[in-house]
C-alpha cells in the first residue's frame, strides 16, 4: 500500500518519515516533491568522476545526452517504517530527464540526500533546487532489517563503489 | 497493494477507476493495457529549459504511424481518459514495447489521486522505433493507498492529448495542489 500526501505528512510529523527540510507546500496528493541539490558531478568513460562536482549554487548547468551524471536530493529522505521509492516528476520526464536508471528503489533504513543517476534525451539546463522527483512510501510486510550500506551514510552524490571506486 | 484485473474492472463498474473507453480484451492479470492516441509533441528549442516556456511542434499521425529518432523526446497521450480518486496509478511500459528499445514515461511512471484525462506519455527510442495510433504501448495499475485522500487539481488535470512541461509555473508560482483541493 502507498502513503497519500497527508498520510506521509502524519508520519513526518510522527518521525516515521525523515524528509528534511519538510515543506509543506511540496506535498502531493500520494508523494513528496523532492529538489535537486547543489552538488552534481559528470561521469567519464570508465563511470569515474570527471574533475570535482559542479555547484548549482553558482551557476545553472546545461547536461548534455548521452552522459550520466550524479546529483542529489536537497532533503535528507528516509524511512525505518516505509520503503521508499524515488520517482521523477512529470513536468520534468516531459522535458527529457531520468532522475534514475531504472533503480528506483530505495531501502528501509537511516535518512540521507540520496544519489541521483541523471541522464537527459535532449539538452537540459537544470538548475540548483528545483523540483525534480517524488518520493513514495510504501508499507513493507515482514520483519525490518535495515539497511547499513555505505550509501546510507553518503550524502553527497556518490559514485558505484562496485568496482573499488572513491571512498 | 496493487488490484487484480478483475478487480480493476469491478472498480471502473463502481466509477472509482476511469478508464474510457474500457475495453475487456485489454485487461491483463494485474493491469489495463492502453492504447497510444494519433498526436504527438516535440520541442523546437536546441536547450531545453524548465524556467520557461519551450517552444513544441505538433505532428498527426497516419495509419502508418511515424519513425521515432532516437536523442528527442516525443510527447504523446493514451488514447484512453484515466484517473482514480481512490487508486493510485502507475504507468509502464508493455515488455513488447520495452523489448524495442522504447520508454513511455522518463521516471515519471506516478498518477496522481484524482488526476483524470488522456495521460501524457513521455516517449524515448534508445534506438529509431516506428510507432501506430491505437497501438497498445503501456500499461496502468492501480495501488491501494492509506491514508485520508485529498485529490489532484494541479495544473495538468483534464488533458485531452499530449501536454508540454509547464514546469515553468513553479518559477512564478509555488504550486499546492492539496491546499486547493482539500475537501
Amino acid at each position: 500500500m502507498i502513503l497519500t500526501g497527508p498520510e506521509i505528512h502524519r508520519q513526518v510529523c510522527e518521525g516515521n518519515i525523515e524528509i528534511a527540510p519538510f515543506i509543506y507546500d511540496h506535498l502531493n496528493p500520494n508523494s513528496y516533491n523532492y529538489r535537486l541539490g547543489p552538488l552534481v558531478l559528470t561521469l567519464d568513460r570508465q563511470g569515474k568522476p570527471e574533475g570535482s562536482p559542479h555547484d548549482l549554487r553558482e551557476q545553472p548547468l546545461i547536461l548534455q545526452p548521452h552522459r550520466t551524471y550524479l546529483g542529489h536530493t536537497a532533503e535528507m529522505i528516509g524511512s525505518r517504517r516505509f520503503v521508499t521509492m524515488l520517482n521523477g516528476r512529470s513536468s520534468v520526464g516531459r522535458l527529457g530527464m531520468y532522475l534514475n536508471i531504472s533503480a528506483d528503489l530505495g531501502q528501509l533504513g537511516p535518512s540521507h540526500q540520496w544519489t541521483l543517476e541523471i541522464t537527459v534525451v535532449q539538452p537540459l539546463r537544470v538548475y540548483f533546487q528545483m523540483r525534480v522527483g517524488q518520493a513514495t512510501f510504501w508499507i513493507p510486510q515482514g520483519l525490518i532489517v535495515e539497511y547499513m550500506g555505505e550509501y546510507a551514510k553518503r550524502s553527497d552524490p556518490t559514485p558505484s563503489l562496485d568496482r573499488g571506486g572513491p571512498c | 497493494m496493487i488490484l487484480t484485473g478483475p478487480e480493476i474492472a469491478t472498480e471502473v463498474g463502481r466509477g472509482a477507476i476511469t478508464i474510457t473507453p474500457f475495453l475487456p480484451s485489454q485487461i491483463n492479470p494485474n493491469s489495463y493495457n492502453f492504447r497510444l492516441h494519433d498526436e504527438l509533441i516535440v520541442y523546437e528549442e536546441e536547450i531545453l529549459d524548465p524556467s520557461v516556456e519551450n517552444m513544441y511542434t505538433s505532428i498527426l499521425l497516419s495509419r502508418e504511424g511515424i519513425v521515432l529518432e532516437s536523442d528527442r523526446i516525443y510527447l504523446g497521450s493514451t488514447v484512453e481518459v484515466i484517473g482514480s480518486t481512490q487508486y493510485v496509478p502507475i504507468i509502464r511500459a508493455r515488455s513488447s514495447t520495452a523489448r524495442l528499445g522504447l520508454f513511455v514515461h522518463v521516471t515519471a511512471d506516478l498518477i496522481d489521486l484524482g488526476a483524470v484525462g488522456r495521460l501524457t506519455l513521455q516517449m524515448h527510442a534508445v534506438q529509431p522505433v516506428r510507432v501506430y495510433p491505437d497501438m497498445e504501448i503501456g500499461q496502468v495499475t492501480f495501488w491501494r493507498t492509506q491514508g485520508e485522500r485529498v485529490q489532484y487539481a494541479g495544473k495538468y488535470q483534464a488533458s485531452t492529448g499530449p501536454v508540454p512541461s509547464k514546469s515553468y509555473l513553479d518559477w512564478s508560482s509555488p504550486s499546492n495542489p492539496i491546499a486547493r483541493s482539500r475537501q
